[in-house]
């Protein structure tokens, strides 16, 4: 089953904490926060695609899934060509100006392998970001509205509960 | 290479949040965070936090003692060794003492030192026999802790986080833990609302990224909060939404505040204030009626000259609808530091003893001065703020400061810095050469926080120790040790018998009674730490004014207050009113935060907030130059059109050269000066 990182944007307010605990661990933050003018907030990280276009495009096999399912580089394999960057339709792989080899998110693999969560989850004061499986992190998100729907059956009454909330 | 985890809690802001540093053979490598032990941040940390170790190995850190051989403010220096700058120090204070009298000297202490250092600071000025002592709670929260102070006994935050979950309205009033505290905001406050819907109500007149999740947003223009307060107390009172049972158990003087607040309707507060009285009479009903409600204040409320007023009006709100010693409810003003509240319990004040005990209390004063062995001073010393006057005036001559920078803290800085060019002698402790050392004659290496065990107490009331988890660099030494020498050195040894921190902590334990309990054996084995009072080991208190209020008579005192305008309101020359904030990623005059890399990447410059109505009249766009000019100085500042700010207000944060700006007209009860507002004018800089 693939982990990945999600985002409650309802939560992010903005502080960057991911950002800078990412630089701390790896040097260079690898997770960023967007900021609207609405004062809403997004922080975003690679996503580690399912299919992902920048595994299939590496000419070196620099890139490839791990175990939970989290899109790694190896750097000794890596040659700097750039394709996984233009592959990405994130823009996700960045060239690491002094190795002149790409630096990109792996869900923090040196942590997980210690049992721990990545670092920007971490820190995420808010409890914006979220580690885990995407079944998992819906039903801790909207458990509760299924919950009720499961327990009442009536399908429209629960609906109606839930638009008047 | 040997690897530890060291406990230690955060140096920045007064949540009181826990982690490790990772320690290589001495050197801090990097930070892990702390799920293991119950903890109030739960592992959680914000981007402070976060890079909380990178000031310390930075280039810039002081390692040897400097003597000064420039002009005063000029910064040059030559290195000396600890025995010649001791002795120096030492030789200089006794000779002003000698000539001019202790009331010569003043000491300042610190909200980012232990409580053990401030109470040896403040324990060396009184064996010296002055009572000039002050640290920045006077500029921060003394109004809180006045107002409060006299209407309840006791200015602490009165319930543990968890009860905010209980709430079912939140009041955030001028304050943005969204950037001031954000663990506390994602972990309690947010989850409050988001988790278990309660209401927000924010008062703040920028949007903030708190007001973002505001049901009830009030936008006054800065300082005149104080009228939105008086309205929503003559709402709750002429509608009769208090709760009666309590106000007539538990409270005195309900008669006379109806009478005062009757004039200050919803209607007036709009035409001061600018809030729409509709939005007022909202606030106030739905506050009222809520049943649970926390109110929590910070800068916006507490730094104005008419601070104490709010502070105490809206502690009435509190009062009246029946909401303290209650499950579910807290109320409390928010310390900057991580030991904002532990300074003061140390009793750094001119007229305050350790335990703030007030310095006139026979009784105190007697079973202190047993405990110390030395007579304690009876004159009140003079406060932070008008300690710049008397050394303008030559009334003080020399200042003795450890770990805080007032010539960037101060209000009206050009005043200041002519201040300390006038000064006799002046002695800066701190970890970096910062603007107030270069004034310095003597300036001293301390320890940075993770460099030495420590004891402080969070917002919550929470004290907790901090273990070393680096060594200092250089010769650096923790500041007790070095006011410890001095003292010794000063031939004040006997009284400064100390070996280490443990030994200052016992004696703590012994001077102040409600920290009896909080002994370094049991701050060691219990890493959450304990609520004060702690009167003895096996007891805390997680919720104060259950029983009653702790006043002479234990009912809250429902003093009148009238309203009184900010120390400075804009006019037809400084037409716009100038209010400041705070970043997320700086902390407060940047001495340790400017000095981080990943914090001064992100929030590298200050610019100055202005509404897009106001920057189009005036015809400045984002990005322009502009300057900001009081009766005091001027600013060139980046302009950032924003529709977040109020029409009529700009805010710049004050984390850089804010403080030039403001005035430095006091609060009468608190001392505390106006550093939130000031009119000012706004012009686009040509070319």
């Amino acid at each position: 089953m693939s982990k990945k990182i999600f985002i409650d944007f309802k939560r992010c307010i903005a502080c960057k904490a991911c950002e800078v605990a990412c630089e701390m661990e790896h040097g260079e933050a690898r997770i960023r926060v967007f900021e609207f003018p609405d004062l809403t907030s997004v922080a975003f990280n690679c996503r580690h695609c399912e299919k992902a276009p920048c595994v299939e495009v590496c000419p070196t096999n620099a890139l490839s899934k791990d175990d939970d399912g989290a899109v790694v580089l190896d750097p000794l394999k890596c040659i700097g060509c750039l394709m996984c960057g233009l592959a990405c339709p994130f823009g996700i792989p960045k060239i690491d100006e002094y190795n002149k080899i790409m630096d990109k998110c792996d869900l923090c693999a040196h942590r997980r392998a210690e049992g721990k969560l990545p670092a920007c989850v971490s820190a995420c004061p808010t409890e914006a970001l979220k580690y885990g499986d995407i079944n998992d992190v819906l039903w801790a998100r909207e458990g509760k509205i299924v919950a009720e729907f499961k327990d009442i059956g009536d399908r429209t009454n629960v609906l109606e509960a839930y638009l008047i909330r | 290479m040997a690897e530890k985890l060291v406990p230690v809690v955060c140096p920045w802001c007064s949540v009181g949040c826990r982690f490790y540093i990772v320690n290589v053979n001495g050197y801090p490598k990097k930070i892990e965070f702390d799920y293991e032990n119950d903890i109030r941040n739960h592992g959680k940390l914000c981007p402070k936090g976060v890079a909380a170790f990178q000031y310390l190995r930075h280039p810039d850190r002081l390692k040897r003692p400097l003597k000064r051989v420039g002009e005063r403010g000029e910064g040059k220096f030559v290195e000396i060794s600890w025995d010649e700058a001791i002795k120096e120090i030492a030789q200089k204070l006794s000779e002003i003492k000698e000539k001019y009298g202790p009331e010569a000297l003043a000491f300042l202490g610190s909200e980012r030192c232990s409580i053990e250092e401030n109470y040896v600071l403040q324990k060396l000025a009184r064996a010296l026999g002055t009572n000039n002592l002050d640290y920045v709670c006077r500029m921060c929260q003394s109004t809180a802790v006045a107002g409060k102070g006299m209407l309840l006994g006791h200015p602490g935050l009165t319930n543990p986080f968890e009860d905010i979950f209980k709430a079912k309205v939140i009041v955030l009033w001028g304050y943005n833990p969204a950037a001031t505290n954000p663990v506390f905001f994602g972990q309690y406050i947010e989850k409050a609302i988001l988790d278990n819907n309660a209401t927000l109500i924010v008062v703040d007149p920028r949007k903030t990224k708190t007001a973002k999740y505001a049901d009830i947003h009030l936008q006054p223009y800065p300082g005149t909060d104080l009228a939105v307060a008086l309205a929503m107390l003559n709402v709750i009172i002429t509608e009769e939404l208090y709760d009666k049972d309590f106000v007539a158990e538990r409270a005195e003087g309900l008669e006379e505040l109806s009478k005062t607040v009757e004039k200050y309707t919803p209607e007036w507060a709009e035409k001061v204030s600018g809030v729409p009285a509709e939005l007022i009479r909202k606030a106030a009903i739905t506050f009222a009626t809520a049943g649970t409600a926390a109110l929590l204040t910070n800068e916006g409320v507490n730094q104005h000259a008419n601070g104490t007023r709010t502070v105490m009006a809206l502690t009435e709100m509190m009062v009246l609808c029946g909401y303290f010693g209650k499950e579910g409810v807290m109320s409390g003003a928010i310390p900057g530091a991580h030991n904002g509240m532990g300074a003061g319990l140390m009793g750094v004040e001119p007229d305050a003893l350790p335990g703030k005990f007030p310095l006139h209390a026979e009784e105190h004063r007697r079973r202190i001065e047993e405990v110390w062995g030395f007579k304690i001073p009876e004159k009140p010393g003079i406060t932070y703020v008008e300690m710049v006057d008397a050394l303008l005036k030559g009334k003080l001559k020399a200042l003795y400061v450890m770990g805080t920078n007032p010539a960037k803290s101060l209000p009206n800085l050009k005043k200041v810095e002519e201040a300390f060019k006038n000064i006799e002698f002046l002695v800066v402790q701190d970890i970096f050469l910062t603007e107030t050392a270069r004034y310095a004659d003597m300036v001293l290496p301390a320890a940075a926080w993770f460099e030495k065990d420590a004891t402080a107490v969070s917002f919550e009331r929470r004290v907790q120790r901090s273990f070393k988890a680096a060594d200092a660099p250089g010769e650096a030494k923790p500041d007790w040790e070095i006011i410890v020498m001095l003292a010794k050195e000063l031939g004040l040894g006997e009284y400064f018998n100390y070996s280490d921190v443990d030994d200052i902590l016992r004696e703590i334990n012994r001077t102040i009674p409600f920290l009896t309990g909080a002994t370094p054996e049991r701050l060691k084995k219990n890493l959450k730490g304990c609520m004060t009072p702690c009167p003895d080991e096996s007891t805390e208190t997680p919720r104060l004014f259950v029983q009653g209020f702790l006043t002479p008579n234990g009912k809250a005192q429902l003093i009148p207050v009238e309203y009184e305008e900010p120390g400075e309101v804009p006019d037809e020359e400084y037409p716009f009113w100038l209010t400041n904030y705070r970043f997320v990623g700086q902390f407060h005059t940047g001495t340790m935060s400017h000095r981080s890399k990943s914090l001064s990447k992100r929030w590298p410059e200050e610019y100055v907030e202005i509404n897009e109505n106001d920057a189009k009249r005036l015809g400045i766009k984002d990005g322009n130059l502009v300057k900001v000019e009081t009766r005091r100085a001027a600013l060139v500042l980046k302009a950032k059109v924003t529709p977040h700010i109020r029409e009529g207000v700009v805010a710049v944060p004050w984390h850089w050269d804010f403080n030039y700006l403001t005035t430095d007209v006091l609060d009468e009860y608190a001392k505390m000066p106006e550093l939130k507002t000031a009119a000012c004018r706004i012009s686009k800089v040509e070319g």
